[in-house]
């Protein structure tokens, strides 16, 4: 086998399966392709190579004895660092958690992916506490996009998407409060899931905001992304937002193609309520084509405007920001970087009032999504308006940072994917979303293979890791 | 809202520390709390309820 790293996670755990591939052969792939561009790409917040290396060797020796753990057994997995590794210190990607001790338990959903057989390489680059931009004034520095490392890989799972795209690890754990797992997977060029809110559980992470906070796999391909939800997606009932949902086979229509299924553009999110990059919109264009000529029935479809949606996410992410993050606003807010200070102070200011609007509000766009949800199967809509921007641009990172549609599925819990939707001219990955109904990942994840089988978009790599 | 306004605010919330070392950040989250309770206001429905609604737990 030439170079295993190459790999898709499925394709990969099936040649472990066979005994043609060994999961220290794949690991030892992928820490050469680390070894080769970490220094240029600050994927990683903590490379764990030995405990990475043990855990290989067990799956190997597990293998040969005729023992399969699960659907993952031996395949990499990087982990965003605010989700908790039992014997790493989970940093926040923050100068205030450089002193914690290492965490004794994992994290409900690290916990399940290494049931099944998942290999933890290490921690990953975020912005701190989830919610800053990409900083230079923290203790490690901002990932990198592998396409071009002067791009801002998007975030705030930052490290999980760039290290992705660059080959790294072929899954990753993400999370999503106002974007934080699709912002990544759209400028990375990798494929992004933020589950129906309660579907993955979320005890062992660091909370932003309880009531918008999901967690989500990240992967390169859609059925990898598919392999790891089926391990993530369970039930928990010490998470009080864990729903008891009922157990898919998310692998299983994959292949179904979307023929007869009802596809609803929202339009007006990337023509109206912003004015999309003339590249985003003619890339969105394209997929709506293809999966018409796929057989998908497309038509237009409206939602409330993103400035309503934006509105809510903002008012309830900061005021629940602040309830979680106030004590150390109070006593040592050097501590955090600039751009996270800022918008974490937001929630000083916000009312009682203006909490208790939003939440009210909420209803209300649960409610209509639910309606255009009622008359097609899936939506299709922007993910980000622009190509990703240059990292050391602050004013750009500021002006595209708010022109996304995003935070409508973060305040209703819908679950949206989100993964590339071509190349920009300068050779930059643009994006699409596809969202569905309440636990209906599996219609979500089949569109998005349809139009990854479709157009080949898996096949495009950044030069680095080709 | 007015910087004598902020300062009152931002000090009952205990975030002197912060008013007295980054003034300036502690304006702009002002600024930008008040937008968004410009923009924000109520629900169509005057009676809407928030969601999620208030829940009792199983009986015992």
């Amino acid at each position: 086998m030439s170079d295993p790293s190459l790999l898709s996670a499925v394709e990969a755990a099936r040649a472990m399966a066979a005994g043609k591939l060994s999961p220290v052969d794949l690991l030892d792939a992928y820490l050469a392709r680390i070894d080769r561009h970490e220094a240029a790409l600050n994927v990683f917040i903590a490379l764990d190579r030995d405990a990475a290396r043990t855990a290989a060797r067990a799956a190997e020796a597990e293998l040969r004895a005729g023992r399969r753990r699960g659907p993952l057994h031996g395949l990499p997995i990087g982990i965003k660092d605010i989700v908790d590794v039992a014997g790493l210190r989970t940093t926040c990607h923050s100068r205030l958690r450089l002193d914690a001790p290492p965490t004794i338990e994992d994290a409900v959903c690290v916990a399940a992916l290494r049931g099944a057989g998942g290999l933890v390489v290490g921690k990953l680059a975020t912005h701190e506490f989830a919610i800053g931009g990409p900083s230079f004034d923290l203790p490690f520095p901002p990932a990198r996009n592998p396409w071009n490392r002067d791009h801002h890989p998007g975030g705030s799972s930052s490290g999980s998407g760039a290290g992705l795209a660059a080959g790294f690890f072929p899954l990753a754990v993400g999370t999503d409060t106002g974007g934080s797992v699709r912002n990544p997977a759209s400028a990375c060029g990798v494929v992004g899931l933020k589950p129906t809110y309660g579907l993955v559980s979320r005890r062992g992470v660091q909370p932003l905001s309880f009531t918008l906070d999901h967690v989500g796999p990240m992967a390169r391909t859609v059925a990898d992304c598919a392999l790891m939800l089926q391990v993530m997606a369970a039930h928990d009932p010490a998470d009080p937002g864990s729903a008891p949902a009922p157990r898919v086979d998310y692998a299983r229509s994959l292949e179904s193609g979307v023929r007869g299924l009802r596809i609803g553009v929202v339009r007006h999110f990337h023509d109206a309520d912003h004015v999309a990059h003339p590249g985003v919109a003619a890339a969105l264009d394209e997929v709506v084509r293809t999966l018409a000529a796929e057989g998908a029935q497309v038509a237009d479809i409206r939602l409330p405007p993103l400035a309503r949606f934006a509105t809510v996410n903002r008012v309830i992410l900061m005021a629940e920001a602040f309830a979680i993050h106030g004590n150390d606003l109070r006593e040592r807010p050097e501590g955090f970087c600039q751009s996270s200070r800022r918008r974490m102070l937001v929630g000083a200011f916000v009312g009682g009032a203006d909490y208790v609007q939003a939440n009210r509000q909420r209803l209300e766009l649960m409610v209509a999504v639910d309606a255009a949800l009622a008359e097609v199967d899936v939506l299709l809509c922007a993910s980000s308006m622009d190509p990703p921007c240059r990292i050391d641009d602050a004013g750009e990172v500021e002006r595209t940072y708010p022109r996304q549609a995003r935070t409508p599925f973060n305040v209703t819990g819908h679950p949206a994917l989100a993964m590339m939707s071509g190349l920009s001219r300068d050779g930059l990955p643009l994006s699409v979303q596809f969202a569905g109904r309440n636990f209906d990942e599996a219609t979500v994840l089949r569109v998005a293979r349809a139009w990854e089988r479709a157009s080949g978009i898996d096949r495009k790599r950044p030069a680095l890791a080709a | 809202m007015d910087a004598k306004a902020v300062e009152v605010l931002a000090r009952e919330a205990g975030l002197s520390r912060a008013l007295d070392k980054f003034p300036d950040d502690v304006a702009a989250a002002a600024a930008q709390a008040a937008d968004l309770a410009r923009r924000l206001g109520p629900p169509a429905d005057p009676l809407a309820e928030p969601w999620p609604p208030m829940k009792v737990g199983a009986p015992r």
